[in-house]
């Protein structure tokens, strides 16, 4: 008989959905793995320089009208001390050696003006230029000037425009009777110059203005005489936060080796109208011949409370200048090994660490840490904490980016570098036209442009960079971070500051992910398993078929409720009772094992026939364990540890015997039953003439093991402490209220329905011939599930185990709520922890579309996905092997 | 050893009822129909030492009775096989013996059996002991999934023996006297779930008499095996007789009258007929047991 077109039908169409339903699955999986990695992948991409774009500084300058008396611009150009730019890259400036300050257009090389800083034609012997423009310089005749130069931002305006919008903020708005026909026909993104400065059309359709301001103060004299040889400032942020912002200091050297530290301060003089500069100096006269040991460079820390003078052979002297105590020597250090000589020294951004490079190329940077044992006045120790990839020939130019921890060095050779310091990254690498040595290098505001000065003009890199932190290494290695001891795994995304360098150590969270895992699995694993056990091998299946739905409908909870539960209600709750809690891990299962064994008092026949009331018995056996636990917690607090648990884990008081002790209490106990079991069970069975008379010896067995059980754990424990190992520190340290323990109690609610659903599952799977077989020959249930089934389904348990690791290390809400969300590397079951999957919550909508953060955290969800995918596989591969080894059977 | 020689029409009826229903009715409708039907049961039996005693045996799956106030001995050192129709109780009087009914759920049990004169029915009784006195084999071979050697001292590994010397000796002795010592006596450390099917039921049967059981229970033994490992299983059967006392539910009546020595025939929950297996084969007393015998109905 054919089959009839119906039924074919209906085959194909199920086929055909199927196929398409479990394609659609696979394809949705890659889908997302795909798009992951796609926001992933530019974060490995890698950095560019773009191909140098030279800019010609000898063209004709214009005749500009030279307010002092300029140097004639046919001589040989003097050395040029600092090149700036300003941030929309239109103009920058150069100082020179003879105080002149010349404005350069960088599209054209075009002079815009030429002016002295000097105004009565001193020597100039010292000069410091700061990041934001602050200058500082120091004269022959003892006398310092210090001053500012920036860019004036003004947006042209002819004065008929309606003014409405013109003054908001710190934008200036310059009213013209009538703006110049040239820059009215600019087009967007055009410039063009107008008086010294730059006119840009914004894309708003403004004509920006950028001007040089010059600000000089009066001169002040320091050393009346005496050559200033060496200066440096630091200026604090103007309108940083008032509780950050400290006073400017002033670090100069004379030529009589006196080293002066001097906290500025300006006085605004109404009725002359005048600022006048008042200095507040501490003093230090270096022990040194200034004739043929005079320091090349002077560096004052951005917060003016280190002073380094440094030597040309590598030498390093750090001066301890913190306000309210003595300028003294700290350390002395050597930069650059043997035989090279310090060819260049600067500072990163946020002035705290140096940049050295020297006569071979190479290119170190020196952190001051703090490190415990330091023996230095002020306790800090400078280190060198990253070692660039070497150049091939001297290091002529240093420029640190304003903005992150990227350095760029130029070489001898006409070749520059771009460096990311903290990943010890070699970004790109280009060269000047002609091999010109870059003798001042100039990253700009921006960070998107390099620019380098060399005898032939200037030279302009687009820096492509943007993610320069991110390596494998420095994701999933300890990395140096500015301001650590050592290198360290830390997760550090966003911070008020602006010299704040995030930090992606995503091991930590990887860690805390573990961390949350293995804490919930040791609560959540054994309970569902031994209740899989429970039900599957001695529970009727009467019984069971309610207590199995019971426990699945635990799944169903939202594991919001659960978290929520376990930050408000469960953490405070057991922040008062941590030795109560601790006791029942100890308690409960005595209180169940004296219920067994009292419960054999009973006669057997009553007992075959209270058979149903074991489960009840044994819910208030728990019960009373709980209660016991209450009224035993205090009894350890004071005995184990010395009257108060908190002080105890700080580490403040007791030995470490007491932790031990109730970490061991298992071990001994299982010690304890072992040699019970092989020495002293065949004399009770001698002994023991009647059931009762076995059953009471079991009793007092129980009792005097109990005892055993505590006497062996004190014992070894305190061998243990003896020996001085303290548990406190790794496993155990500092109560912190959202901890490892609360989370794991919460999240092994969340796991156990899992684990114990698929692991009743598998030992119920297992063939009922062999459990027949097994009791057919005499064993007990428990020697039947022990010694077959739970081996046979083992691959079953095991999976079990795997998928509710996976569950855990993917779960969110609870520790979102209840960790605390501190990406602290330590096992501390006291302490939090903050996992990949609550990171990707917490930050995902504070991350810039695009950034380094935004990626760093898809990463952070790509390596979750690879996490659970491997362990969902590990798990998938072995249910296989057991179903294999099931049909078998 | 009871005689098979003696001729069947000289044995005598067991009981006068047996006598007095000898009559029109068939038994078996009378069965179908809820009435009480006695057994019959050759006298030859009468003769033997018995090891299991089978007083009054009802058996209850909830509402629904299984068995009927079942009277037999089994004889020490014999073979006794339980034949009959599929539902007949034979395999649920079987597992009465070792009370493996217990594990399922609303049986309720009448009457009580004697392994050598200890009751097994009375709730007192120690059933892990009272199992470790049998041994037992399934249908299909369940052999454990462990190592040969593991599943055939598995009796005494729940025991807590720990002595290797007498856990091979044991080893060696059931498997020889299983008839697989020589198959599998260089691979005792591999799985068991590595033989075929009839070495896996020999197994079976190695890891039942390890123990040294006072009576063998076997379940339709080769229900699932071909007929040449069938042929050897009822070999060893055969080898066993006289050291063991074994009680063979078996569908298959040719085997029946090749292994055993008497033979029970029973139908929905009653004993029919009970005797030699010769005499009941060849010249039964009833009708009913001629007419499943020859294979009329079942």
């Amino acid at each position: 008989m054919a089959t009839r077109k119906s039924v074919r039908v209906a085959d194909r169409t199920a086929q055909l959905l199927i196929t398409v339903g479990g394609l659609g699955t696979i394809a949705s999986l890659l889908l997302v793995f795909a798009f992951l990695v796609g926001k992933v992948y530019p974060l490995f991409s890698g950095s560019s320089l773009s191909q140098p774009q030279e800019i010609d500084l000898s063209a004709a300058t214009q005749p500009v009208t030279p307010d002092t008396k300029a140097p004639a611009s046919k001589t040989p150009t003097p050395e040029p001390l600092h090149f700036a730019t300003d941030e929309y890259l239109n103009l920058g400036w150069i100082a020179y050696r003879d105080g002149t300050l010349r404005t350069v257009r960088l599209d054209s090389g075009e002079t815009l003006s030429r002016v002295s800083l000097i105004p009565d034609g001193r020597e100039l012997t010292a000069w410091s230029f700061g990041p934001r423009g602050e200058i500082g310089l120091g004269f022959v005749d003892g006398d310092i000037q210090l001053g500012k130069i920036s860019f004036a931002t003004a947006f042209l305006q002819a004065s008929s425009d309606d003014d409405a919008a013109a003054g908001s903020g710190d934008t200036r708005v310059l009213q013209l009777d009538e703006v110049p026909a040239e820059l009215t026909g600019l087009r967007i993104g055009d410039v063009a110059r107008y008086r010294d400065g730059m006119v840009e059309k914004t894309p708003e359709g403004q004509l920006r203005l950028q001007e040089l301001s010059v600000e000089m103060d009066a001169p002040v004299t320091v050393a009346s005489g005496v050559p200033i040889r060496l200066i440096d400032r630091s200026v604090p942020k103007q309108g940083a936060d008032s509780l950050a912002a400290t006073e400017e200091v002033l670090a100069l050297l004379t030529d009589e080796g006196l080293l002066r530290v001097a906290t500025v301060r300006k006085v605004y003089n109404m009725l002359l109208d005048q600022t006048t500069t008042k200095l507040s100096a501490r003093t230090l006269q270096l022990e040194l011949d200034m004739q043929t040991q005079q320091p090349d460079r002077l560096l004052l820390s951005g917060l003016g409370d280190n002073v380094y003078l440094a030597w040309n052979d590598g030498r390093l002297q750090r001066f301890d200048a913190r306000k309210g105590v003595d300028v003294l020597l700290a350390e002395e250090v050597n930069l650059v090994d043997g035989g090279r000589v310090l060819t260049s020294l600067g500072f990163l951004v946020g002035k705290t660490s140096l940049v050295a490079g020297d006569s071979d190329g190479g290119v170190t940077v020196w952190f001051r840490t703090k490190p415990e044992d330091a023996t230095t006045i002020d306790g800090a120790v400078l280190s060198r904490a990253h070692h660039l990839q070497s150049g091939s020939s001297p290091v002529r130019s240093l420029a640190a980016s304003p903005v992150v921890r990227t350095v760029a060095a130029g070489f001898e050779d006409g070749s520059i570098r771009l460096y990311h310091v903290t990943s010890e990254q070699l970004l790109a690498q280009s060269t000047t036209a002609d091999q010109q040595v870059p003798r001042l290098l100039t990253i700009s505001p921006k960070n998107d442009v390099i620019l380098g000065l060399s005898h032939a003009g200037l030279s302009r890199w687009a820096i492509d960079a943007p993610h320069p932190e991110v390596t494998l290494s420095a994701i999933f290695l300890p990395v140096w971070y500015e301001g650590y001891e050592k290198p360290e795994h830390v997760w550090q995304s966003s911070s008020g500051d602006d010299a704040f360098e995030p930090k992606y150590g995503l091991w930590s969270l990887v860690f805390g992910s573990i961390k949350a895992t293995i804490y919930s699995m040791l609560f959540g694993a054994p309970l569902a398993l031994l209740a899989a056990i429970y039900t599957s091998e001695f529970l009727n299946p009467r019984t069971k078929a309610r207590i199995k739905p019971t426990i699945e409908i635990m799944a169903s909870l939202p594991s919001v409720v659960l978290g929520f539960l376990a930050a408000l209600v469960i953490a405070p709750y057991v922040e008062d009772i941590v030795p109560q809690t601790l006791s029942v891990l100890a308690t409960a299962p005595f209180a169940l094992l004296a219920a067994a064994f009292l419960w054999q008092l009973l006669p057997m026949s009553l007992g075959i026939r209270c058979d149903w009331l074991r489960l009840p018995l044994m819910a208030l056996a728990f019960v009373v364990g709980i209660w016991l636990a209450t009224i035993v917690g205090p009894f350890v607090e004071s005995w184990l540890f010395a009257g108060d648990i908190k002080a105890w884990l700080d580490g403040q008081t007791g030995t470490a015997t007491g932790g031990w002790m109730l970490l061991l209490l298992p071990l001994s106990a299982l010690l304890v039953a072992t040699v019970f079991s092989l020495f002293v069970t065949p004399v009770q069975r001698n002994m023991a003439n009647s059931r009762v008379q076995f059953v009471l010896l079991d009793i007092a067995k129980f009792a005097v093991g109990s005892v055993a059980t505590v006497a062996v754990a004190w014992l070894i424990s305190s061998l243990i402490s003896g020996l001085g190992f303290d548990l406190r520190g790794t496993l155990v340290d500092t109560y912190v209220q959202r901890n490892s323990l609360v989370v794991g109690f919460m999240m092994g609610f969340a796991i156990i329905p899992i684990i114990y659903t698929i692991s009743d599952d598998a030992l119920t799977s297992v063939p009922e011939s062999l459990r027949a077989a097994s009791l057919g020959a005499g064993a007990t249930k428990w020697q039947t599930a022990v010694r077959v089934i739970i081996p046979t389904g083992m691959s079953g348990l095991f999976s079990a185990v795997m998928i509710g690791l996976g569950r855990a290390v993917g779960e969110t809400m609870i520790v979102l709520m209840a960790a605390g969300n501190t990406p602290v590397l330590d096992m501390n079951i006291f302490n939090g922890f903050r996992t990949l999957a609550a990171n990707i919550a917490v930050e995902l909508p504070e991350a810039v579309e695009n950034s380094t953060h935004f990626r760093m955290l898809y990463l952070a969800a790509l390596t979750l996905f690879a996490l659970t995918f491997v362990l969902n596989t590990v798990a998938e591969v072995i249910r296989l092997r057991f179903r294999k080894r099931a049909f078998q059977l | 050893m009871i005689s098979n020689t003696e001729q069947p029409q000289s044995s005598t009826t067991a009981t006068a009822v047996a006598q007095s229903g000898d009559a029109k009715l068939n038994r078996l409708e009378m069965i179908t129909r809820g009435e009480h039907v006695d057994a019959v049961i050759h006298a030859e039996l009468a003769k033997c030492a018995s090891v299991l005693d089978v007083n009054d045996v009802s058996l209850w799956y909830g509402d629904k009775q299984a068995l009927f106030d079942i009277n037999m001995i089994i004889p020490d050192g014999h073979v006794t096989a339980l034949i009959g129709p599929s539902g007949c109780g034979k395999s649920t009087l079987l597992r009465c013996v070792n009370r493996m009914n217990d594990l399922i759920d609303n049986v309720r049990l009448g009457g009580d059996m004697r392994l050598n004169g200890d009751s097994i029915f009375s709730p007192h009784i120690d059933v892990i002991a009272l199992r470790k006195r049998m041994g037992m084999v399934f249908q299909k071979p369940n052999p454990f999934p462990m190592s040969i050697f593991e599943n055939v001292v598995y009796p005494l590994r729940i025991d807590g023996e720990r002595d290797r010397n007498v856990l091979e000796e044991v080893c060696e002795r059931a498997l020889r006297g299983a008839a697989l010592w020589n198959e599998v006596k260089d691979r005792l450390h591999e799985s068991g779930l590595g033989l075929s099917g009839g070495q896996q039921q020999r197994l079976c049967i190695a890891r039942a008499i390890a123990s040294d059981p006072e009576v063998l229970l076997l379940d339709e033994p080769c229900s699932a095996l071909d007929p040449i490992a069938t042929g050897k299983i009822e070999d060893l059967i055969d080898e066993l007789r006289g050291d063991y006392s074994i009680l063979i539910v078996t569908h298959n009546m040719q085997q029946a009258s090749r292994v055993s020595d008497f033979t029970a025939f029973m139908y929905l929950g009653h004993l029919i007929e009970y005797g030699p297996t010769v005499s009941l084969f060849t010249n039964p007393k009833l009708k009913e047991t001629e007419d499943y015998v020859m294979g009329r109905f079942g």
